[in-house]
């Protein structure tokens, strides 16, 4: 008997008992449907969180790495050059400077790893030579205030290559373009900073869903478009306030000549530093992986360097007064490839300074969500489980019901192997057709939930999409199904393949 | 040489505590194209007898031969490749299944024997209008008479072209004109095919009008 002939005998067997085969199909498309909108809801968690990432997957190349603090020299034993792990400190301070009761390294139990050595041009230079290595940059932030649209208000500045290639921070412009240079008095800002200054302090959301943008394309490259050419001020105080000039090292240049000039009367009591917006960049969303990196307002990396010296709070140089100079907080090291992640992070363990890539969160997200999966799987399969003790019991009562038809089929020739495959077949159209069925039901379910959740408990007018259902999952599922099936009539298709003809036959 | 033969054979049944011995060393031949009837009351152990010719059972001794050779060492799939191609048989009750029409019962057995689908519809057409049911194989058994059904039992015992027919009670549902019809399509299968019939029966009459020879069986044992 072939193929054909045993799923036609199938089907018809399926057929004659139309009421009892529905309901067996009934149990398995629950089971199923719960294990698409359980699993979907844990892929869906996932997609929100880590595809967001992976969209962008230069966040792949990248490693941070961590400078000392002024505390953290101290434990080491105030910048001594002998336990600088051979750091050439050009700039090292002499014992004398460092205070006398020192902490011991030792002594202290510190959960994080320190870096031992200070984060200086010297160390980036290093790494820069490092195999695998495309740039290493140091992360220069400083908070500052600023004026744009007659608004003031304190806010973290950034310093950004002008190079665009490999370039994080500049992958998508709203508008214009990035600096001219890396000395520039030019200024790339973000679409958030422009609706902070024309809506009010309206912060981003964070969290991790991606909301959709509420305003179209169109109006907000207009919008991004109309501040280009527009000009920013950087204020700080006076440099008589804040210490001798030359420490600064603020070209004179980007100081407005004459305060007086501008019709603002506060111009007296600090310097404005005038600064031209280049480029707008469009909003990023999701989940922010790079919290201390992520700014507003980005100036070209030299002007930002001259700032930061030029604004070290006290505390920062008391530090330095202590150990000398405590080097960059950050650096930025990107990679040519992510997979050379590893190993320039060891080579950089080796240099003496503690870096962090995302590679190593995304292993540890990756592992929790399998977890998630598994246990929702879990979840869903036990109502699959219970669906393929009905698919037993549909087949046991068929084979009950039609063992004279079994004996028959055996009397004319029909062999064990041909009966059992009769069965398995039906157990396997039983678990196809429901496992089919449980999919659509589990998606509808999946919508369903995703539109209340989202009109009534939510509330957000960005839609968000809470569940995912990849292809693999769907057919994942349906095969789960059919695999369950199957395990359920072993029984059954043994029993009507040992269905003794003369018994099934003897005439009632 | 014998197309059938039972040699020494016997048949005990385990029924709780007691064994019951249905058939008891009995030999039996049977020949080529011969139309024999076994003779006996209820319980004689004629269909015991008749179900070991048919491979749809086993001897507790002794052996079965069929054209000579042993059929106890046949695996179970082998003894199902023998009763598909070898014999066909044909029961009291008909044993037609009830939610196939005449055709697919018939195209069943062809179906086993592997054939394709358009093969089967020809060949079960070809079948049941050689047993005078042209007109009737769309019908299922519920709405044939006992007649038309035992005629679609034979068609589909001569489906994949048996050496021998084993009919176990053919006639024993029909009424008296239809079983002699019956007697007349299977004595028309032998003599123009030449098959083996083995028939069944307590009807001495039918078997004295119509077989050449009779067997006759009293408890598990052959008589004459």
């Amino acid at each position: 008997m072939n193929l054909s002939d045993i799923i036609a005998l199938a089907f018809r067997n399926l057929r004659q008992a139309k009421l009892r085969t529905s309901l067996t199909v009934i149990g398995v498309v629950i089971g199923v449907a719960a294990i698409i909108a359980m699993v979907a809801f844990g892929i869906g968690l996932q997609r929100n969180i880590i595809s967001n990432a992976f969209a962008k997957l230069d966040l792949f190349t990248v490693i941070t790495v961590f400078g000392p603090s002024a505390d953290d020299l101290l434990a080491l034993g105030g910048g001594d050059p002998e336990t600088s792990a051979g750091l050439a400190r050009r700039n090292a301070p002499t014992p004398s400077e460092s205070p006398s009761p020192s902490p011991s390294p030792g002594s202290s139990p510190q959960p994080r790893e320190r870096s031992k050595r200070v984060l200086d041009d010297a160390a980036i230079g290093e790494m820069q030579k490092l195999d695998g290595v495309r740039y290493a940059l140091p992360v220069i932030m400083f908070q500052c205030y600023v004026r744009y649209d007659g608004k003031a208000a304190r806010q973290r500045i950034g310093g950004a290559l002008a190079t665009t290639e490999f370039n994080p921070r500049f992958k998508k412009f709203l508008a214009g373009t990035t600096f001219s240079s890396d000395n520039a008095t030019e200024v790339v800002v973000t679409e958030n900073f422009l609706s902070w200054t024309a809506r009010g302090d309206r912060r981003r959301r964070g969290g991790p869903f991606t909301p959709v943008p509420e305003r179209s394309e169109e109006e907000r490259a207009a919008e991004a478009q109309a501040a280009i050419g527009k000009t920013i001020d950087l204020l700080t105080l006076p440099s008589s306030s804040a210490g001798p000039a030359s420490v600064f090292g603020i070209p004179l240049s980007m100081i407005t000549s004459n305060p007086s000039d501008s019709d603002d009367e506060l111009d007296s009591r600090f310097v404005k530093h005038v600064f031209v917006i280049t480029g707008v960049l469009k909003a990023e969303s999701g989940v922010n992986f790079d919290q201390f990196a992520r700014t507003d307002i980005y100036v070209p990396v030299e002007q930002a360097r001259a700032f930061r010296e030029a604004n070290r709070d006290p505390l920062e140089r008391m530090g330095e007064a202590l150990v000398g100079d405590t080097g960059y907080t950050r650096a930025e090291v990107r990679v040519i490839d992510p997979s050379k992640v590893g190993d320039v992070q060891v080579q950089i363990k080796k240099l003496g300074f503690n870096s962090y890539s995302l590679t190593n969160q995304i292993d540890e997200i990756r592992y929790v969500f399998l977890v998630v999966n598994g246990a929702l799987a879990l979840l869903g399969g036990i109502s699959l489980l219970v669906a393929s003790f009905g698919i037993a019991n549909t087949m046991i009562m068929s084979i009950l019901e039609r063992t004279r038809e079994i004996g028959i089929m055996k009397a004319i020739g029909g062999t064990d192997s041909e009966i059992m495959r009769i069965f398995f077949f039906e157990a396997s159209l039983i678990g196809l057709t429901g496992g089919a069925l449980g999919v659509l039901s589990g998606w509808g379910v999946t919508r369903i939930t995703n539109f209340l959740v989202n009109k009534y408990v939510v509330k957000q007018s960005p839609y968000i999409e809470f569940f995912s259902i990849p292809w693999y999952l769907a057919v994942g599922a349906v095969g789960f199904a059919v695999l369950v099936s199957l395990i359920a009539a072993v029984y059954p298709a043994l029993r009507a393949a040992r269905v003794d003809p003369i018994r099934a036959l003897r005439h009632d | 040489m014998p197309i059938l033969e039972a040699r020494d054979v016997s048949r005990e049944y385990r029924m709780g505590a007691d064994t019951v011995r249905a058939l008891s060393n009995v030999s039996v031949l049977i020949e080529r194209g011969e139309f024999v009837a076994i003779l006996g009351n209820s319980g004689s152990g004629k269909s015991t007898l008749l179900n070991l010719f048919g491979g749809l059972d086993r001897p507790t001794s002794g052996e079965i031969l069929f054209d000579g050779s042993s059929i106890g060492p046949l695996s179970s799939r082998e003894m199902s490749r023998y009763r598909l191609h070898r014999v066909g048989m044909i029961f009291q009750s008909f044993n037609l299944i009830p939610t196939m029409t005449a055709q697919q019962n018939v195209s069943l057995a062809l179906a086993f024997a592997g054939r394709g689908r358009s093969e089967r519809r020809a060949d079960a057409s070809a079948l049941l209008s050689r047993v005078g049911l042209e007109t009737r194989s769309q019908h299922r058994p519920s709405e044939l008479s006992g007649g038309e059904q035992q005629r679609v039992a034979i068609a589909r015992a001569l489906a994949n072209g048996p050496d021998v027919l084993l009919a176990d009670e053919p006639t024993g549902n029909l009424d008296s004109s239809r079983a002699i019809e019956l007697i007349e399509l299977l004595d028309e299968m032998r003599h123009k095919d030449g098959r083996t019939i083995v028939i069944v029966t307590h009807d001495q009459e039918l078997a004295k009008n119509h077989a050449d020879r009779i067997i006759r069986l009293k408890d598990g044992q052959v008589v004459g």
